[in-house]
């Protein structure tokens, strides 16, 4: 076991190789729409299970679309879905998490109970039973994934103006008579927003994965927009016959959500790989070469 | 527990599987047992309630007569029958010799303690013997009669069906009357059931011929994936069926290249329903002419069932009894739909639209219900598109389909024929007869002025008039593309190489045990 989990070590102490995959899955999401070679909603039933050629390069679905715009437009579908979801729990967390943080006293305690209600629920379990009570649909998962994913946001929220309150600063604005809005928009959501932020880089992974488990259940992302939990179960039927179809939709979706979870692992342990730009490589260079010489003063003649 | 024993148990766990025949032996059926897969658990064994699995039932509970291969009547509880010129009164000379499973013997009064229990409650007043049903005369131990006030219509198929018209002992009911054990005069006992398996035994003191092995048992596998494995690793025997255990045609391929025998037999239809109560667009029929003749059932039936399935133009296939004048199929003719539409009013470039409002439909598919709905839904989505019709697909899992469809939340839903022996009035009367409370399976077509009176008058026809008045129900529905024909879809089914002698059942409510036998060795 302890050999089976070293071997595993070099992938994740890997955040640029992580980093690279996020940053093909935002480009591809960003840009994806201008990419793909061929209509991904375009059927031919006449070509359907084609394997790869020339013109479809990764081959084609059971009916007969271009898999690889496919894959290619479920990344926007993903990066749109996240964003969506993301956006709206950081609203209603950052929000809630700061109001609790500032206010105490009762404000927090209802606040804080409601998120420990939300935290107790696996958010898949939460944003299933929203489903099952609203309906499917697209907009019905976001705010379902929403709901599902706030509680997290609120808590760290808390955690963080609960800490700066006691800053002298805070305290001095409050000497001055420094409003409570001013201190609360100015001073507390955008300390709270830039720590925060940074725990939803690791929840965009699971995020992924949610919408494209729901999509899988038929409750998420409904046809013909392209989505990889969609794609999946679509192709599902065809593993023995055509395991490509399987394949590629669950590559693509196990190295996004792997990626943002070593990413986020990494920024959470504060790992943030830079970018190696010339200036960059230029001060690694001289420090590496620095450590040839021995430090200063033990030189024989030289004086300290 | 420390994290590093738990993790270490969880992947011995996790490789348990790949240790070789670790899944065979923790499944393996014993030698007298065949196993049967089944998608759901067979559930509520009352014959009369209308739930679980009817092929389960099938098992224990005995019909006066049963419904044999292409709809030939056969003896069953009752040995012979006469009935009247007028078809009023039914004679019958019941099976001698017959006992339930708990040894009470069947007989006149055993008949007459089952119909006075479940006939009079109107739970039932959909069959048309039942609604008609008068009496019930004993002229001798075995021998009896059955009155009606009027010849009721298809009476010898009615009397086949699975529910409710089968046969349980006196002896199965608590005290209160409320059902409590399946003691039937079937061929098998049940003698266990969970929400993963049924088990049954053989009746030895059946009076029929005696099933080819001594245990039987219904094993829940709800992923059909996951059946198909068990199937191809010998853990189960049989599977497949309409209801039992649905088989793809793209899985039946796949299993018929693993070298598994697949039979594949005449199924039902499947029908496209409109609802214009909840969709005002497609209250125009030329509307619903124009969505029927906008998508490609030949390329449907080719691509997604494998050339197996066959494009519908009439409600039932040819096979079922009464099942009227085959029309021809609506051939994919989009010039013909956007002409249509044009007539209509609907009209613009895209997605039409009339007085300010788009064209758009919501088609309900759930794949729980019909594997493979989803995609055939896309197909009619990408082709309705071509003619200027916005298709939002509603994915929905089975329980949300028994709620939607009746409550008639569906602009456009798929529907299946009940199949033999329900066919066609079981189906009639169900999706077409507005007053009739069709359940889970919810109505197609509400009309009260024009259809109701059509249903009334074919199902008040007379053997000699059933077949015109039966007609014209279908011509209505046909002149108003009241609901579009789509495919006859296949039945079937697929068994291992332990067991041979396997027949297609006569109806898709049996379980297909007759002749089976474990093969020597």
């Amino acid at each position: 076991m302890t050999v089976f989990l070293n071997s595993a070590r070099p992938l994740r102490v890997s955040p640029g190789l992580a980093l690279w995959i996020v940053a093909g899955f935002l480009f591809l999401g960003l840009f994806g729409p201008w990419l793909v070679p061929h209509d991904p909603l375009k059927q031919n039933l006449l070509a359907a299970g084609q394997g790869p050629g020339l013109v479809h390069w990764l081959g084609t679905d059971h009916l007969g679309r271009d898999t690889f715009s496919r894959l290619i437009a479920a990344a926007n579908t993903s990066l749109v879905g996240i964003t969506l979801v993301l956006g709206i729990a950081l609203i209603i967390g950052i929000g809630l998490g700061t109001l609790a943080g500032y206010r105490r006293g009762w404000t927090e305690e209802a606040i804080m109970r409601v998120t420990d209600v939300g935290l107790a629920m696996p958010s898949l379990i939460i944003a299933l039973a929203m489903i099952g009570i609203f309906g499917t649909g697209y907009w019905n998962m976001v705010i379902a994934l929403a709901l599902a994913w706030w509680p997290s946001f609120c808590r760290v929220s808390r955690a963080v103006v609960v800490g700066v309150m006691n800053k002298p600063h805070i305290e001095a604005l409050r000497v001055m008579g420094a409003s409570p809005l001013r201190i609360f928009f100015v001073h507390l959501l955008p300390t709270t927003t830039g720590s925060v932020l940074v725990y939803a880089t690791a929840d965009a992974g699971g995020l992924a994965l949610s919408i494209a488990t729901l999509s899988f259940l038929g409750l998420g992302i409904q046809p013909p927009t392209p989505e990889w939990g969609q794609m999946l179960v679509d192709s599902l039927p065809y593993l023995e016959g055509d395991p490509r179809q399987v394949i590629l939709p669950g590559l693509a979706l196990t190295l996004v959500v792997v990626a943002f979870n070593f990413l986020g692992e990494a920024i959470a342990l504060n790992r943030v790989p830079r970018p190696l730009g010339r200036r960059l490589l230029a001060r690694r260079r001289a420090e590496a070469a620095a450590w040839d010489r021995p430090p200063r003063g033990l030189v024989t003649g030289e004086k300290a | 527990m420390k994290r590093r024993n738990l993790l270490q148990g969880m992947a011995a766990a996790g490789l348990l599987p790949l240790v070789p025949g670790f899944a065979t032996r923790a499944l393996a059926a014993p030698g007298d047992t065949v196993r049967f897969a089944i998608a759901k658990p067979a559930g509520d064994m009352n014959p009369h309630a209308y739930k679980g699995l009817w092929g389960a039932q099938d098992l224990i509970y005995e019909p006066l007569v049963k419904y044999g291969p292409g709809g030939e009547i056969q003896p069953c509880l009752a040995a012979s029958w006469s009935l009247s010129d007028d078809g009023k009164t039914l004679a019958l000379e019941l099976q001698p010799g017959v006992t339930f499973q708990d040894g009470t013997p069947w007989n006149a009064e055993a008949m007459k303690w089952n119909l006075d229990r479940w006939v009079p409650t109107g739970d039932h007043d959909w069959i048309n013997h039942v609604r008609l049903f008068d009496h019930l005369e004993i002229k001798g131990d075995h021998s009896v009669v059955m009155h009606f006030k009027e010849a009721p219509l298809s009476l010898f198929f009615e009397l086949s069906y699975t529910q409710p018209t089968r046969y349980l002992s006196p002896a199965s009911v608590a005290a209160d009357g409320s059902f409590d054990k399946a003691i039937g005069t079937g061929p098998w006992k049940l003698t266990s059931a969970s929400d993963s398996l049924s088990a049954f035994e053989r009746y030895e003191g059946y009076w029929g011929t005696a099933p080819g092995f001594d245990k039987l048992e219904l094993v829940v596998l709800p992923d059909s994936r996951g059946r198909m494995a068990a199937l191809r690793a010998g853990d189960i025997d049989v599977t497949g069926g309409d209801f039992m255990a649905p088989i793809t045609a793209n899985e039946a391929t796949t299993l018929k290249d693993a070298g598994i025998a697949v039979a594949v037999h005449s199924g039902i239809a499947m029908l496209l329903g409109f609802n214009p109560d909840r969709n005002p667009a497609l209250a125009d029929k030329r509307v619903r002419n124009a969505i029927s003749q906008g998508f490609d059932r030949v390329a449907i039936a080719q691509v997604l069932y494998s050339g197996l399935a066959e494009p519908a133009g009439s409600m039932f296939p040819p096979s079922v009894p009464l099942s009227g004048n085959q029309f021809a199929p609506d051939a994919h003719d989009p010039d013909a739909a956007r002409a249509l539409l044009d007539a209509a009013g609907w009209t613009g470039d895209g997605i039409r639209s009339k007085d300010g409002a788009a064209l758009k439909v919501e088609f309900v598919v759930s794949n729980d219900q019909i594997a493979g709905s989803r995609s055939m839904a896309e197909v009619m989505q990408a082709q309705l598109a071509e003619i200027g019709v916005e298709l939002t697909i509603r994915s929905v899992d089975h329980a949300s389909r028994h709620s939607d469809i009746p409550a008639r939340q569906y602009d456009m839903a798929l529907f299946l024929t009940f199949g033999a022996p329900y066919e066609p009035f079981g189906t009639m009367m169900g999706y077409l007869y507005s007053p009739y409370d069709n359940g889970v399976d919810g109505k197609m077509v509400i009309d009260a002025a024009n259809l109701d009176p059509l249903m009334e008058a074919a199902t008040a026809a007379s053997e000699a008039t059933v077949q015109a008045q039966v007609q014209a129900v279908y011509d209505w529905i046909h002149a108003e593309t009241a609901l579009a024909p789509l495919l006859y879809t296949p039945s079937i089914w697929a068994h291992g190489p332990r067991v041979e002698g396997f027949t297609p059942p006569a109806t898709e409510y049996d379980t297909p045990y007759d002749g089976l036998i474990i093969k020597a060795g």
